[in-house]
């Protein structure tokens, strides 16, 4: 059998042309004779366990030097509860998915949300602030419900891409005015000063993306230019 | 060797450094045999060949200066194969062993990272493991000639030696190279590699070359470069362009009368630069031999050769620790380690086997990995007069497969297209 196209001789059983594609007619269809079999290496990624170990070692030592600097000169915890939410939240976003082989987004994007927001309570409260259940708690109950369905819909959604960053891009835009709206809530300052501009910005990019999702040839030209 | 461990060999120092979490520089080399293989026969050749081939039953680790590897405990179990060559060596995997011996129906392969040895090292340990199994399972004599190595004795010290040493020359030749056009694609889910192997009468290829007055490897080379061209062009205004470079390794041994079963190869980057007009392949191969020619001489090669040694021989740089020699070398390999090419064309040409061996083998091939930047390359292997010229990519697009293929039908030579994906 001989490719039509390509003028190569085909294995005998093969339905397309492997070069080209081009669908090859066999009067007399046999089996394919196949040079390797149809196991595939199981997928594993590798945990980063010494970048995990090396971080946390880090992280403890600037703990216990904050705590040592405050007790020592205050007698009192005072602005080291600051450093040390920080640090805490800084090991939960960076340093806990490192402990893990395949640490998956949709479910670390809601723990870091969820430790964002304990240590926003505890600014709040230190700060005798009453901002965290009008402003802080849906701007990141928003933040998280955006951010997770959007992590969800790329990894198991295929195809759609386009139009998944478009909708985010649009949702992104949508958010901007809900912050401006609880902050007019909780603070009384005046509403649309900042935020028609941003969803503005995200509105028109999140349009084209969706328009480009829509219109075959102008998707192939922004892949060929945008591919990474 | 010291001990139980060997120090990585000047080539070898960057493979750990540039592995990343999904890509490690490894190739395969390949036999199917005339006979269903008995894996219990075959294991027991896999696990005799360690006394004589050491350095292959290696583990990588991870020293405070520098990637060292160390006589693996545990033994190479022989392996089904996989729906795709040269499957991701973990860094896991690698602290177990870095060899794999698959087999599949009537083939027999073994994969290696490339830390331990280059294509002639690998085709020498396999070459060996199929004559031990054909001992084990026919009970013939195979002839301790060509390849084939006496199992019974200690491997020499020359064998296990790092041959780049005795041959930098004392001034290092420069690495500046003009960054070359990048073929580029969608990459495949999961990592998948396509292979299609091209199946071609070696006489044909001969003939072919001959009549252009140059070699199989200037040949090939010219045609793959004319293809990339091509594709530059369909893309791309020709004042945008960037020179088609094709990699070509050099098998040192044959330079220097090395013997050892390290790394011992550098490679050449050979082509033409599309943006002073159109070449004829008549041009391109005899561009392309002469470049060869005129780069792969003792001296040349002596200069690239300190170009490798002299920096891992400054003080500053032994001294460092291995994450910041990763970052350093890393950031070599991306200014100069893969950006002077397009494309890989490694040519094994035939291997000297006995006839004894030959009788029982059917076909062998030679495969090397997509590069990290760079989604094709093209290894080339001929045996039984016949010449098996297999293109991997892990993108879904086989343009470049298409034209090469194509071009060689064009010039006469029939090509049989075997492919592992259906």
């Amino acid at each position: 059998m001989y490719c039509v196209k390509c003028g190569v001789k085909l294995q005998e059983g093969v339905g397309r042309c492997p070069l080209c594609q081009t669908p090859v007619w066999d009067p007399e269809p046999r089996e394919e004779s196949r040079s390797y079999p149809d196991t595939l290496p199981r997928q594993h990624r590798e945990s980063d366990l010494p970048g995990a170990v090396a971080l946390t070692v880090v992280c403890a030592i600037a703990g216990i030097v904050t705590l040592t600097v405050c007790f020592r000169l205050y007698g009192a915890l005072r602005w080291g509860g600051y450093v040390i939410g920080a640090l805490l939240l800084f090991y939960v976003i960076a340093v806990l998915p490192r402990w893990f082989r395949q640490p998956r987004g949709e479910v670390f994007v809601p723990i870091d949300h969820a430790a964002t927001a304990l240590y926003v309570l505890y600014i709040c409260l230190k700060t005798g602030g009453h901002w965290f259940l009008s402003f802080a708690l849906p701007v990141l109950l928003s933040s998280c419900l955006i951010s997770t369905a959007m992590i969800c819909l790329l990894k198991y959604v295929t195809g759609a891409r386009l139009f998944i960053l478009g909708g985010f891009l649009l949702l992104c835009g949508g958010f901007t005015v809900l912050v401006e709206f609880f902050e007019h809530l909780s603070f009384g300052v005046g509403m649309f000063r900042w935020s028609p501009y941003s969803l503005a910005g995200f509105g028109s990019v999140g349009l084209f993306l969706l328009i480009a999702g829509m219109i075959p040839s102008l998707r192939r030209g922004l892949e060929k230019r945008f591919f990474f | 060797m010291q001990n139980n461990w060997y120090r990585l060999d000047t080539a070898a120092l960057i493979f750990p450094a540039i592995t990343r979490r999904d890509w490690s520089n490894a190739f395969r080399v390949s036999a199917c045999l005339k006979d269903e293989v008995d894996p219990a026969l075959l294991q027991q050749a896999v696990d005799e060949l360690r006394a004589r081939f050491p350095s292959y039953y290696v583990t990588l680790h991870r020293g405070a200066f520098w990637y060292y590897l160390e006589q693996s405990r545990q033994p190479v179990r022989v392996r089904s194969d996989y729906a795709y060559p040269l499957t991701f060596m973990s860094s896991r995997e690698l602290r177990r062993n870095c060899l794999r011996v698959l087999l599949y129906k009537n083939r027999v392969a073994a994969e290696f990272f490339h830390a331990l040895t280059d294509g002639y090292g690998g085709s020498v340990y396999l070459c060996n493991l199929i004559a031990r199994y054909l001992e084990l399972k026919e009970g013939v004599s195979i002839p301790r000639e060509g390849l084939i190595r006496d199992l019974g004795e200690t491997p020499p010290e020359e064998e296990l030696e790092d041959s780049f040493l005795k041959h930098a020359a004392e001034v290092a030749a420069g690495r500046k190279e003009a960054s070359s056009y990048r073929l580029h694609g969608s990459r495949e889910e999961r990592g998948f590699k396509t292979l299609t192997t091209g199946v071609v009468e070696t006489q044909a290829l001969l003939d072919a070359a001959h009549r252009r007055g140059v070699t199989v490897t200037a040949l090939l080379a010219a045609v793959m470069a004319e293809s990339i061209i091509a594709m530059q062009n369909a893309e791309r205004p020709r004042r945008r362009q960037r020179p088609v470079k094709i990699t070509v390794p050099v098998d040192l041994r044959r330079l220097y009368g090395s013997r050892t079963l390290r790394n011992f190869s550098l490679v050449l980057n050979v082509g033409a630069d599309p943006r002073y007009g159109d070449y004829t392949l008549e041009e391109l191969c005899r561009s392309i031999y002469h470049q060869l020619c005129a780069s792969a001489t003792p001296q040349n090669m002596a200069g690239m050769i300190a170009a490798n040694v002299q920096p891992q021989q400054l003080m500053p740089l032994r001294i460092a620790p291995v994450f910041v020699k990763n970052l350093v070398m890393d950031a070599v390999y991306r200014r100069s380690g893969e950006s002077g090419g397009s494309l890989n064309i490694s040519n094994l040409t035939s291997l000297p086997l006995p006839e004894a061996m030959c009788r029982r083998i059917e076909r062998m091939e030679f495969i090397i990995g997509p590069q990290r930047s760079y989604p094709n390359n093209c290894s080339v292997l001929s045996f039984g007069g016949r010449t098996y010229i297999n293109m991997i990519r892990n993108i879904r697009e086989s343009e470049l497969e298409r034209r090469f293929f194509s071009r060689l039908v064009e010039l006469g030579i029939a090509v049989e297209i075997e492919c592992n994906r259906s």
